[in-house]
């Protein structure tokens, strides 16, 4: 007899799309025993791997096949251009990805970001809105941390995503206007297997 | 008084200034990008050859258009009339050692003693590519993806590949009994049609045909619907050779719209055998921009060799027309991305300096060459359209900044000197 197809879903290892994401594989009936530092972690009562990744390498995995699902953030698949079958929007990772400038600049509208020093982990999604906007402006890409950037003046604003606003005010950062509304969504690998539609009914989807 | 020479040129030929060879120029590389893409490599060939290597190979009237002439040394010599020619010299002088098949591409000048006339130049750009040493249809269905991507990379969106094969006519020339000698004649007819109305073709025809038999073969080659339908109505003559061009073109991924088998395509030239191409805009009424198609026998008249083989012929001026006309060339601008400003002696290393840090983010950049007032300096950026005026004076230097004007508008910025590389090398629109 064949072995069954063993599946696998990409989550974010840690950070803000974690615990939503194993809540909603646990709402699902899905059990899983602690494994330590493991990346691998594999369900005990269904075929399934949980893949333990970076959020950003998530569309990677998935649109390869390697993993034929994935839980992941609207706002990175933008940014890598994929465009996979969404199956589910969740009601977490909600966020917005802002153009935000310091208290006293002389920025303030989307206009005055022409031929300014824009610095953000979004340099896809920021060209897309100048362009789209007809603007022009030097961005400066950075991986994290991006709001130092204007107090050491390597930036005149920032583009980055924004969930509270707290780490935007303790840079003295003004949130100004939003370019990406986010929340996280289950996608789904475009490769096909048989096993796929047993996991989708099992987690309530059709 | 002086005595000037007057600084004319002869009929036919043109000056290309640099805003008109900023746009040729970017066509060009855009044909090149899709030629090398595919494997092909440049050659060229002298535009003066021996007379004998030109004459005698494009038609009664073609011979009459070669410019011919003899040089100091007394040799007779001629200009090169087109490419195809003496790319066959070419290949029957070095065929033992060029890998085979062997494709090529080929841009250059030809003259033509041709009386000028509105698209007709006595001096004009070819744009040629050629596969040869194959009778594989791969080769004509990847001679369609190249002219398809070729016209696609240049933005147009509506052209069509046309196509027929010279072998269906004559398989139909031959059911209807027209004889073999006279053929000839009724394609070069054939190829008119797009010129006369169909009375006329149907009055030339008639000098090589009966009534009954022009009638007929109109009939046959007018026939409307998609190129499935109308293939589908050739079925009793010889079509396995465009049933099987066109499922290798399906594989190379040109769409159907792209492609429309026209029976009544016939091209002028008497050496084509096989499939046939042309290519039009429907926007723009210029005629073909591309063409050519399957030849059996180039190199015939050079060396005991016989080569198949395929290409085509790009329209460099047509296609330059039609971009003019869709409004595709707009934007093309001349090469001077950002212009240095020159204060005085003084702030002049350091604006040098800046110099090499925008060409080594990836501008194109010059320093302007007197330190003349700023005014003067920012027309002439103005003039040449450059987007960027970058300034270094006294207080910038002292400061360790540069300040850049966007000339479009009008907004300066000033920023740290260090940051002036990564500044244009995250800029949006470069």
């Amino acid at each position: 007899m064949k072995t069954p197809e063993r599946l696998r879903i990409a989550v974010q290892k840690s950070g803000r799309l974690n615990q939503g994401s194993m809540d909603f594989l646990v709402s699902c009936g899905l059990t899983f025993a602690p494994n330590g530092h493991s990346l691998i972690l594999p369900c005990q009562n269904f075929d399934l791997d949980v893949l333990y990744l970076r959020d950003d390498d998530i569309p990677e995995y998935v649109s390869r096949g390697v993993a034929d699902f994935g839980i992941v953030g609207q706002n990175v698949l933008a940014e890598k251009e994929f465009e996979p079958k969404i199956l589910k929007k969740f009601d977490f990772g909600k966020c917005r990805l802002m153009i935000a400038a310091p208290a006293d600049s002389v920025i303030k509208t989307s206009k005055d970001l022409e031929g300014e020093r824009i610095a953000t982990s979004y340099p896809k999604l920021l060209t897309d809105y100048l362009k789209k906007e007809k603007l022009e402006a030097a961005i400066i890409p950075i991986s994290g941390s991006v709001e130092i950037t204007p107090d050491l003046n390597l930036a005149d604003a920032i583009c980055d995503i924004v969930q509270t606003g707290t780490t935007l005010k303790a840079h003295n950062l003004v949130p100004l206007f939003t370019i990406l509304e986010s929340q996280a969504v289950l996608i789904e690998s475009p490769i096909n297997k048989q096993a796929k539609a047993k996991f989708l009914s099992k987690c309530g989807i059709n | 008084m002086n005595q000037f020479i007057e600084p004319k040129i002869l009929q036919g030929t043109r000056d290309f200034l640099p805003e008109q060879m900023a746009k040729r120029d970017y066509v060009l590389e855009k044909i090149k990008t899709v030629f090398t893409k595919f494997g092909y490599d440049a050659i060229e060939t002298p535009a003066i050859e021996y007379a004998e290597t030109i004459l005698g190979k494009y038609g009664e009237e073609g011979s009459k258009l070669v410019y011919r002439f003899k040089d100091n040394g007394d040799r007779d010599i001629c200009l090169r009339y087109d490419q195809t020619v003496p790319f066959a010299r070419v290949v029957a002088a070095n065929y033992k050692t060029l890998p085979m098949p062997f494709k090529r591409y080929q841009i250059g000048r030809v003259w033509r003693a041709d009386r000028p006339a509105k698209g007709r130049y006595r001096e004009f750009y070819q744009c040629d590519i050629d596969i040869i040493g194959t009778q594989s249809l791969v080769a004509e269905a990847e001679i369609a993806k190249v002219m398809a991507e070729v016209f696609t990379t240049l933005g147009f969106s509506k052209f069509k590949i046309k196509f027929n094969s010279r072998r269906l006519i004559n398989s139909i020339l031959n059911d209807l009994k027209i004889p073999a000698e006279n053929q000839a004649g009724m394609i070069r007819i054939l190829d008119k049609m797009d010129k006369l109305s169909p009375a006329e073709i149907k009055q030339e025809l008639k000098s090589l045909a009966s009534d009954s038999e022009v009638s007929k073969l109109l009939e046959l080659v007018c026939v409307e619907g998609s190129s499935n339908e109308r293939l589908n109505l050739f079925q009793k003559y010889n079509i396995t050779e465009i049933q099987e061009f066109l499922k290798i073109a399906k594989g190379f991924g040109i769409p159907d719209e792209v492609l429309v088998f026209d029976p009544s395509l016939a091209r002028g030239l008497d050496y084509y055998t096989g499939v046939i191409f042309e290519v039009y805009i429907p926007e723009v009424d210029i005629g073909a921009v591309c063409a050519g198609g399957r030849y059996d026998d180039l190199c015939s008249l050079f060396c005991p060799e016989k080569f198949s083989g395929v290409g085509v012929a790009f329209g460099f001026d047509r296609i330059i027309v039609a971009m003019e006309q869709l409004k595709l060339l707009d934007e093309i601008s001349l090469n001077s991305q950002a212009l240095v400003a020159y204060f005085d002696a003084d702030t002049l290393p350091d604006s040098l300096k800046i110099l090499g840090d925008i060409q080594t983010a990836g501008l194109k950049a010059e320093i302007y060459f007197e330190p003349a007032k700023i005014a003067k300096q920012l027309k002439y950026a103005d003039k040449k359209s450059i987007p960027f005026v970058v300034m270094c004076g006294s207080d910038e230097k002292e400061r360790g900044e540069v300040t850049i004007k966007m000339m479009k508008t009008g907004k300066q910025k000033t920023i740290p000197q260090d940051q002036i590389i990564n500044y244009f090398k995250g800029y949006s629109s470069l």
